[in-house]
Order: C-alpha cells, then sequence, then structure tokens
C-alpha cells in the first residue's frame, strides 16, 4: 500500500510538470496533425500510392503510433532530468526499493504517451477526410485502439528506461533514440504497406515491434486489403508479450550510483 | 599522540546500541580505486559528528553506503542498531551534497512529495510542512517554484524536507557549501535545534572552523581511512605545534624568510603579507625570528591551533582546497 502511494505520487508529479510544461503539451499533438494534413493529403494527391485506397486514413494510425513513440520517450528522458536535478537521489533515499522509483516514473511515461496518443485519435476521428471503417464496430475498434496504444506505451516507456541504464548522457539518449526509432518507425507500415515493401523489408518489418502496434491500429481503424498483415491474435500476442518484458526489464534495472 | 589507539578502543568498550552509525572494516573500491579502506568509526546517538578530510577522502561514500546507494564491497554496517534495508529509511533523512530539488515543483509541492513518499498522513504532513517552513523561514515562499529560490533558501528547504519525516539519523554532505555567512549561520542554527530534539547529525565536510565550532565529536578520515577521532579540544590538546600568525612589512615570498627550513617548524602559509606556521615551541621560534628576520616583522599573534593543524600533523597534507597553498 506504502509503495502503491509512493508510485501514484511520482505518477501525480511528473502529469503536473508535463502539463506545465506547454512546449511538449502542443507539439507532440500537433506534429502528427501536421504531418498527417501534409502527407495525407500531399502523398494522396500527388503521388496516388498503389493498394491504399484512402492514404490518409491509412496514414492516421501510424500518426498515432509515432506520437505514443515520440511522447513516452520524450517522456522517459526526464529520468536524465531528474538525475541532473538530484531529484533522483531524493527519490532513491527513500524508504522504497529502486523498482518503485522506476515503476512510478515509467507508469508517467505511459500515461502522458497514452494520453497523448489517444488525443490525436480523438482529433483525428473528427477530421472530415479521415474516415474510419471501425471494423469491429465503434466500441469494439475504440477498445482495440486504446489497447494497441497502452500496450504499445508500456514496450516504448520500458525500452526508454532500459537506454537510460545504458545511456549516460540525454543527449545520447535522444540520439539513439532517433537512430533506432526512426528507422523502426519508417518500417513499420506506418506510411506504406509492409505488403509493397521488397523481402528483405518486409523481414525488418516482421521483426519489428512498431509494426506489430501499426498493424493492430490498421485494424481496428482502416481495415481493408493492406491491413491485418500479421493478423489479430499475432498483433496482441506480439505486442503484449514483448511489452510485458521490455517494461519488467525496465522497471528492474539497477539504477548506478554514479549514473 | 597515540591517535591509533584512540578509535579501536572506544568501539568494542561501548554497546553497539549507543551508536547511531556503527561501521566496522568497510570497503569500498570504485573500479581500481579504494574509495574506503577498512574503515571502522561509531557515531554516538544524539550527537552532531563531523566527517572531516579533504576532497576524495570517502566521506561522500560512506554516506552513499549509509544510504543504501552503495553496495560495500566489505565490512560491517549497523545504522540506528540495524543492518542496512529499505524500511530503515523510513528513520534516516539526507541532505546531498549537490542542489537536489526539482526546479519546477514549488516549495510546497517538494515538502507534499516528500510526505507521500515517506507515507506521512495528509493531514500531518500538512500541518508538519506548515512548521517546518515558517521554522525555516519559507512560509511565504511556499507557492515558489524551487527555481526561483536563493541558494540559502534552497539549502534550508532541503533541510526542512530532511526534517519532515523527523527522522533519527539526518547525514549532510557539505550542507554549507557555497552559502554565504549568515545562511550558513542560519542553517547551523536549525541543525543545532534537531540535535536539540534527539536526531543524530553526521555532518561531512572539509570546513574545520564548522566541524570545530558545531561538532562534538570529529573524524578525520584520509584516503578512506580513519586518522583520527574525538572532540575537537581533545584533538587539538594532544597536537604537538602551536601556531604563530606572522605579518610582515611588506609581501615576503618564502625565499626571503626561510622560516620553513628551521628546526622545529611545521607547516607554513603564506598569503602576501602573511604567513602562518606551526611550530614545536612559539617562544624559540619567535626569539630566532625576531634575532634573524626582526627587521621585517611588522607583528606576530600566537594563535589557537586548528583541526586543519591536526589533521595536516596527522596526514602531512591539509584539507580544505588552500590548505596546502596560501593562507586565508
Amino acid at each position: 500500500m506504502r509503495e502503491l502511494d509512493a508510485v501514484v505520487a511520482l505518477l501525480v508529479r511528473d502529469l503536473r510538470a508535463f502539463l506545465r510544461s506547454r512546449s511538449q503539451l502542443y507539439s507532440s499533438v500537433v506534429f502528427p496533425l501536421m504531418l498527417l494534413a501534409i502527407l495525407g493529403t500531399g502523398v494522396s494527391d500527388g503521388l496516388d500510392p498503389k493498394n491504399i485506397r484512402d492514404y490518409i486514413t491509412f496514414l492516421t494510425p501510424g500518426m498515432i503510433v509515432m506520437t505514443a513513440l515520440f511522447s513516452s520517450t520524450f517522456s522517459s528522458a526526464s529520468y536524465y532530468q531528474d538525475r541532473d536535478s538530484g531529484m533522483l537521489n531524493v527519490l532513491l533515499a527513500s524508504p522504497h526499493p529502486q523498482r518503485v522509483v522506476l515503476l512510478g516514473k515509467t507508469l508517467s511515461a505511459v500515461a502522458i504517451g497514452t494520453t497523448q496518443a489517444l488525443f490525436v485519435l480523438a482529433v483525428a476521428a473528427v477530421i472530415p477526410p479521415i474516415n474510419f471503417e471501425w471494423q469491429y464496430g465503434v466500441a469494439g475498434s475504440l477498445v482495440l485502439s486504446v489497447f494497441a496504444i497502452i500496450v504499445l506505451n508500456f514496450f516504448l516507456s520500458g525500452l526508454g528506461q532500459l537506454l537510460a541504464s545504458r545511456i549516460r548522457s540525454m543527449q545520447g539518449f535522444h540520439l539513439v533514440m532517433n537512430l533506432v526509432l526512426f528507422p523502426f518507425l519508417f518500417f513499420s507500415g506506418a506510411f506504406f504497406p509492409l505488403t509493397d515493401l521488397p523481402f528483405w523489408l518486409k523481414v525488418l518489418g516482421r521483426i519489428n515491434p512498431l509494426s506489430y502496434g501499426v498493424d493492430m491500429l490498421h485494424l481496428a481503424l482502416y481495415a481493408d486489403g493492406s491491413s491485418g498483415y500479421f493478423g489479430l491474435p499475432a498483433d496482441v500476442a506480439v505486442l503484449t508479450l514483448l511489452a510485458a518484458a521490455v517494461f519488467y526489464a525496465g522497471t528492474s534495472r539497477t539504477v548506478r550510483p554514479d549514473a | 599522540m597515540n591517535l591509533s589507539s584512540t578509535v579501536p578502543a572506544l568501539l568494542p568498550a561501548t554497546p553497539r546500541d549507543a551508536f547511531a552509525v556503527d561501521v566496522r572494516g568497510l570497503t569500498y573500491r570504485y573500479h581500481d580505486r579504494v574509495a574506503l579502506d577498512g574503515l571502522t568509526l561509531g557515531v554516538p546517538a544524539g550527537s552532531i559528528f563531523g566527517l572531516l578530510g579533504p576532497n576524495g577522502s570517502g566521506k561522500s561514500t560512506l554516506l552513499g553506503v549509509l544510504i543504501g546507494r552503495r553496495t560495500a564491497d566489505s565490512g560491517e554496517v549497523r545504522v540506528l542498531g540495524e543492518p542496512l534495508s529499505d524500511r530503515l529509511r523510513d528513520r534516516v533523512a539526507i541532505v546531498f551534497q549537490e542542489p537536489s530539488l526539482d526546479p519546477m515543483m514549488t516549495v510546497r509541492e517538494t515538502m507534499a512529495l516528500q510526505a507521500r513518499m515517506f507515507a506521512l498522513p495528509r493531514r500531518e504532513g500538512e500541518r508538519e510542512t506548515a512548521l517546518l517552513l515558517d521554522r525555516v523561514g519559507l512560509s511565504d515562499r511556499a507557492d515558489s517554484a524551487a527555481s526561483t529560490l536563493s541558494g540559502g533558501m534552497k539549502r534550508r528547504l532541503e533541510l526542512a524536507r530532511a526534517l519532515l519525516t523527523r527522522p533519527r539519523l539526518i547525514l549532510l554532505d557539505e550542507p554549507t557549501l557555497a552559502l554565504d555567512p549568515e545562511s550558513r549561520q542560519r542553517l547551523w542554527q536549525h541543525l543545532a535545534e534537531a540535535n536539540d530534539g534527539g536526531c543524530t547529525l553526521l555532518v561531512a565536510t572539509n570546513d574545520v572552523h564548522e566541524a570545530e565550532r558545531y561538532c562534538q565529536t570529529v573524524a578525520l578520515l584520509a584516503d578512506g581511512r580513519l586518522v583520527a577521532q574525538g572532540a575537537p579540544a581533545d584533538l587539538k590538546r594532544d597536537l604537538r605545534h602551536d601556531a604563530v600568525r606572522i605579518e610582515w612589512k611588506r609581501d615576503a615570498p618564502a625565499g626571503e624568510f626561510p622560516i620553513e627550513r628551521w628546526d622545529g617548524v611545521g607547516r607554513v602559509r603564506r598569503a602576501g603579507r602573511f604567513a602562518h606556521a606551526t611550530v614545536d615551541d612559539a617562544s624559540a621560534f619567535l626569539a630566532r625570528l625576531f634575532r634573524e628576520h626582526g627587521e621585517g616583522v611588522h607583528g606576530v599573534q600566537i594563535e589557537e591551533s586548528t583541526l586543519e593543524d591536526v589533521y595536516f600533523q596527522l596526514v602531512g597534507r591539509g584539507i580544505a582546497p588552500h590548505a596546502d597553498g596560501a593562507y586565508p
């Protein structure tokens, strides 16, 4: 109970800091919507991608995943802010095991990433050119979308913690995030269907955890011949198992005394 | 003085529960560097205890071990009579050497987070927060962000945060570093009040004057080892040196008045027209000084020796960064 209270206290603290940081709040939501407007209309009108019936709607799940990606990894970087301000030492000097502190911080990243991704989903749902299919009915598709977003954020926040345990500086953290996660995003089916890719990129797409999140959202929101690349059971199983494993590893890591 | 026998004799003779901190044979290594080298010391419960030594002598490492952030390679540690554990930190607080506040959080939020992390009931936390902020003079800044506070205010907030959970032991790492004299005095006043309430204070410092003035017992550390432990007055009583302050008529380079080379002269620190020398016998030294260099001397003063002098005699080097160079 004491530990739960500590986790909630850390969660509230990070959420409050997030709400106070207006630039983070707005930019993380405006950027994907801007991409959606530019890429969605531009590519759709100018390049006429084959095998995609409605590109802007196809793109929306990818933008939701991108929002989660940016937001939860950015929130994971608050670990460095706490370290540099000395707050991490204070929190670790409390009568709780390290994993309680890491759990509180990681859950904050999950909550922030999930909220922002859901916000993009909500805004996208009312933009006229975007026509969600709601393949499982509105309620069923929404439940599946929310599930996909939450699980994806658990995975990404856990990954952020794991990387933070290996990388000493925030600059290095962002560099690695860009180097690793941008390719992951590009080859996840967020911008173009995996079916259209050459074999070696299909292999990359298959071992890419983000692909399963994008696929799940495509199934829920887009649903045509270019979605459902892996199938719902595979999406749910792979993403849930990966998220559980990475989240556990991220929150169980040891914070080095001189980290 | 026979300091090597002072400390080991102290520990077995004293019941272990009389110590707030009881450390025996503690060793901690940073890779190939030994930070704590078989350290043994006992901090009497209810005391203000100073850990005195230069940077790198092992003070902060010891505090890190006591708060559970570092795991010793060997040795035994008991805090408040118990082996180290997460729950033990319910009764232990720490004020770190570096600032440790979230700049975006307000003073009140900082205290509230501490209260929740230590599972203080909400109303008790709020009541104690109000009392402590009043005590440290921050009531009117309760809703200010920590980033807007002065250095002294930040330190007082950190102290208030440490006191919020009513700890039995507070570890303080260079608590007055970079504070102005007034802020230092205020901080020590608050610390003394906490000690009056029965709280043990373990203060790591390289400020000899503060250690002498405020600590009942001082442990001198060098290279992760205990060099001596005792009350400041006792440690100085055993010192064989007198201390003499010389004011020359003008800037005096060492070559012109080479008193360092004289028999019976220990350490000499110089700064411009001033020199501070530890000597075996002040009378004999002054007689020779006036005989050989009387024309250059503007004035002399026999000073009280300091723990810095004790440390130098035992270790062969000074504590503070300036200790081996200029005399302030």
